[in-house]
């Protein structure tokens, strides 16, 4: 078998694989992108408690590896009685590690906005909520577009390490081919070209969308 | 309208304004003079507390702004202000530059919005670049934009923060015309500038800076003719 038959004949093993990263790669962006928000705007707070949560919570989270967050939600939390399913273990342990990389790009292009921005929206009567959500945000998260594409594409492909506890993504799909087949090598290329296929289709995607929005306005 | 009683200001140990008394009335142009680090800038910025003052209190048409309580929102809604740098919306096209504020805040209808935005960029004579994005303009546009969109929310005043002091020179009259229909028209206004030509010729009062105090004021006559103070005298030695 060649690896394309290899492909056609397990197809429904990495379809099935597919919709399963996709999704809990869309969970951990859309989670990560609204978390990543909230955390940054803690460590810009003018108050001490929400800056020192939202530091513990940016260091820890980009401070130790991926898989050991994965075990502590998915086996240590049901020491404290809270059993989640893999898939829900998953989502949440990409979610919140992508928050913490988010954040740190949020405020770097939330600082990077020029004061005058703020100052000049100030002035004509807009609140700090408004101000952020109309001038300061449109402008950082265009600023730092580049960056949070990196963020999502590394999502997708970290995304794997859900396999380890049972969740039946691609990798973890590879690996139950490679069971049957004893072909250790062309699931996993197959599976690489998956992964690659998405990745840059996500790449070309926010390139065309950060043409789209420099065309209005180059500083 | 406008009434400041004993304004202190210090950043740490730097004291900017060392006590600053002045009222403002209904119609009036008042242009402030006065070396660089005179706290001028500093000064008028705390009018609409984009600074807030150290100590001392600021009433505007009655209300005490400088009250912790005070929602100072409503009273930026009144005050109106343009900067030395501009600082128009780059994201935003001319128009929504000039609507967003009295739609987002005022809560004016979208239609009515657009039609006090287009009667302003006739006043400014900027009609043609309402689609513009602010980066295809030059500087004196940009600062014409810039007072547009004050005007757009209605103010009781404006307050001008160095408004040609970042422009070509060729720019600077354009500027200076639109602010002098302003002040024709019966706004209150006040203004941070080192053109004094304009001063003398626009201003009712001239407010002399120097070592975060008011050395003196009067009308344009008294300042500039027959300054008192000696340090009065010895800036407007260097600039005229």
């Amino acid at each position: 078998m060649n690896i394309f038959e290899t492909f056609w004949e397990y197809r429904s093993y990495f379809g099935h694989g597919i919709q399963y990263t996709l999704l809990l790669a869309a969970i951990g962006v859309v989670c990560g992108f609204i978390l990543g928000l909230l955390v940054s705007m803690l460590r810009m707070s003018r108050f001490w408690l929400p800056r020192f949560l939202g530091t513990v919570w940016v260091e820890f989270l980009r401070g130790t590896p991926m898989l050991v967050q994965l075990f502590i939600i998915h086996y240590g939390l049901v020491s404290f009685g809270i059993k989640l399913t893999a898939i829900e273990s998953g989502a949440i342990t990409l979610s919140i590690n992508s928050s913490a990389y988010l954040a740190e790009t949020f405020r770097a292009g939330i600082q990077g906005v020029d004061r005058g921005q703020a100052e000049a929206a100030r002035s004509l009567g807009m609140g700090k909520g408004m101000t952020m959500r109309y001038i300061i945000l449109p402008q950082a998260v265009k600023s730092v577009l580049p960056a949070i594409g990196n963020e999502f594409i590394t999502i997708i492909k970290e995304s794997s390490i859900v396999s380890f506890i049972g969740v039946t993504d691609l990798m973890y799909q590879a690996q139950a081919v490679t069971t049957i087949t004893y072909e250790s090598l062309k699931p996993l290329l197959i599976i690489a070209a998956i992964y690659f296929v998405m990745t840059f289709t996500l790449s070309k995607l926010l390139g065309l969308f950060e043409r789209r929005l420099s065309t209005d306005d180059q500083r | 309208m406008i009434n400041v009683k004993d304004l202190h200001k210090s950043f740490g140990k730097l004291n900017i304004l060392k006590g600053v008394n002045i009222e403002i009335a209904k119609g009036e142009v008042v242009v402030v003079i006065g070396p660089s680090g005179s706290g001028k800038s500093t000064f008028l910025r705390c009018l609409n507390m984009l600074e807030t003052p150290t100590s001392g209190e600021i009433a505007f048409e009655g209300d005490s702004i400088t009250d912790k309580k005070h929602n100072i929102n409503l009273t930026r809604e009144k005050m109106g202000m343009v900067f030395q740098q501009f600082n128009l919306f780059p994201h935003k096209t001319v128009l929504q530059n000039i609507m967003l504020a009295p739609v987002k805040v005022k809560k004016v209808p979208q239609a009515e919005a657009e039609k006090i935005a287009l009667d302003l960029l006739q006043t400014v004579g900027l009609a043609d670049k309402k689609d513009a994005y602010p980066s295809q303009l030059s500087g004196g546009q940009k600062q014409r934009i810039a007072i547009a969109r004050a005007l757009a929310m209605q103010p009781h005043v404006m307050l001008f923060d160095e408004p040609t002091s970042a422009l070509d020179p060729e720019m600077v009259g354009e500027v200076l015309e639109v602010m002098k229909k302003l002040a024709e028209g019966g706004m209150t206004m006040v203004i941070v500038t080192h053109e004094m030509g304009f001063a003398r010729e626009v201003g009712d009062r001239i407010v002399f800076m120097d070592d975060g105090q008011i050395m003196e004021e009067g009308t344009p006559s008294q300042v500039f003719g027959n300054p008192k103070n000696s340090r009065t005298k010895d800036f407007l030695s260097k600039v005229l």
